[in-house]
């Protein structure tokens, strides 16, 4: 059998529909199996970038709030610590200048007592003073009573006692 | 001697087909099927086991085929006309394949006329919907009468020479490098037959031939001489093959190999740029019709 061939330009309609036919079904599968696939996966890896540049900036605005927030702590503890100080001065001060002051008040009483205490040994000395010479004087009234006095004994007497006041005084 | 150039084969014959009447299947249909199984093939392998990260080699490619076609399509059309982006690279893929599937020898579909006016047809009939979708049936066709209503049958013509114009101009560059490619195939084995017929009628002449050639060739690379040695190997070759021819080989030599050359132009080169012209033209005309 002789093999037949087409002229070469010609007109072939049930060859131009099958070609078409034959455009769509490749352009279904290129589509299908190829362009769709690589935009998938292109777009899945846009969508990864995205997220991770998302994350990224989530991760540094709580960096951020988070730096902010311990920076506000740190000051206010600094203010805290501050005021402490502060407090624990004036504490400081307010009790030691208590000290002081009764220190001062006790040694003023101290010093009042002492000088009472001093007053009252010399009037209890006066008064002991006192009744000795009265006693005394009682004495040699006894004396002067028992025996007749002689001038001599009376000067005697008188020098004796004046002796022993003025030991007494 | 005789160079036949023919169409398609004509595979089967249906007469009597009812509507269609006298139906031809011719070798077109089966090669672009082939195509489409080269190309179908192709798809599910590169479309296969792909990742999101640690791509291999082959999804490197695939993705680069896939941004350089998006590119293409955006930087002729714009990022509205995204939806044709599968229509512009099927065209294509399908256009570069079948235009260098002729290489292995099998006939290229889009050396008939058919095929790339079905594609013209389709493209066409986009041109003309977003023609009408921009500025209204009426005005459409009103169009026609511009700028008087004489012009109507030349408007008309005009419109539909676009498909016509494009397919021609795809279908004319391959058919002529396929024309070429015959007639350089014929003149080399006309040239062939010539030559070897007169080196191969005898023996002695052959190895002389031979001799010679080796001899020139040893001087030449003693020498450092680049001509005698590239003569030499030459001359060497033509020998050894006129013997051959002579002790019964008989076969067109000259047509191994050497026809490649003219084919970078013809099948390589050409086949690559009438595809990126079909879909250049696509674009621009489709743009162009939407955006008026």
């Amino acid at each position: 059998m002789d093999t037949l061939y087409q002229s070469l330009v010609t007109v072939n309609p049930v060859t131009l529909i099958a070609m078409i036919c034959n455009l769509f079904i490749q352009l279904y599968i290129l589509k299908r199996f190829f362009l769709d696939k690589v935009k998938a996966i292109l777009d899945q890896r846009r969508d990864a970038a995205d997220r991770q540049i998302a994350d990224a900036e989530a991760a540094k605005s709580q960096a951020i709030s988070m730096k902010q927030t311990y920076e506000q702590n740190m000051r206010q503890a600094k203010a805290k610590a501050d005021e402490l100080l502060q407090s624990a001065q004036k504490t400081a001060t307010a009790r030691s200048e208590e000290i002081i002051r009764q220190a001062q008040q006790q040694a003023t009483q101290m010093r009042a007592k002492a000088s009472s205490d001093i007053a009252l040994e010399k009037k209890k000395a006066i008064n002991d003073a006192k009744n000795e010479i009265s006693d005394l004087a009682m004495a040699i009234a006894g004396k002067v009573v028992a025996r007749e006095l002689t001038d001599a004994d009376q000067s005697r007497l008188i020098d004796s006692f004046l002796d022993e006041l003025g030991d007494g005084l | 001697m005789e160079v036949e150039i023919n169409g398609a084969r004509i595979l089967a014959t249906f007469e009597n087909v009812p509507v269609l009447g006298t139906v031809q299947i011719t070798q077109t249909v089966t090669a672009a099927w082939l195509v489409m199984l080269i190309i179908s093939g192709l798809c599910l392998w590169l479309g296969s086991g792909l990742k999101v990260t640690a791509i291999s080699r082959k999804q490197a490619v695939a993705e680069m085929i896939y941004t350089s076609l998006v590119k293409f399509v955006r930087g002729n059309m714009g990022p509205e006309f995204d939806r044709y982006i599968p229509l512009i690279g099927t065209i294509f893929v399908t256009s570069v394949v079948s235009n260098l599937i002729s290489l292995l020898g099998i006939w290229s579909p889009t050396a008939d006329l058919m095929t790339e006016l079905a594609w013209a047809l389709v493209v066409f009939v986009l041109i003309t919907y977003h023609k009408i979708k921009a500025s209204g049936i009426l005005s459409y066709l009103k169009g026609f009468l511009d700028p008087i209503f004489i012009l109507a049958p030349i408007n008309v013509m005009s419109e539909c020479f676009t498909p016509v114009s494009m397919a021609c101009r795809h279908f004319g560059n391959i058919l002529s490098g396929t024309v070429i490619s015959a007639l350089i195939y014929a003149a080399l084995t006309a040239a062939s037959s010539a030559l070897f017929g007169l080196l191969g009628s005898s023996l002695p002449v052959a190895v002389v031939t031979a001799a010679v050639g080796v001899g020139l060739g040893v001087l030449g690379k003693k020498g450092k001489k680049k001509l005698p040695f590239v003569l030499g190997i030459i001359l060497t070759a033509l020998g050894a093959l006129a013997a051959l021819t002579n002790l019964g080989a008989d076969y067109p030599w000259l047509t191994v190999g050497i026809p490649a050359i003219p084919s970078l132009y013809f099948d390589w080169f050409s086949g690559c740029i009438q595809a990126f012209i079909f879909c250049t033209l696509t674009t621009l005309f489709i743009k162009q019709a939407a955006g008026d």
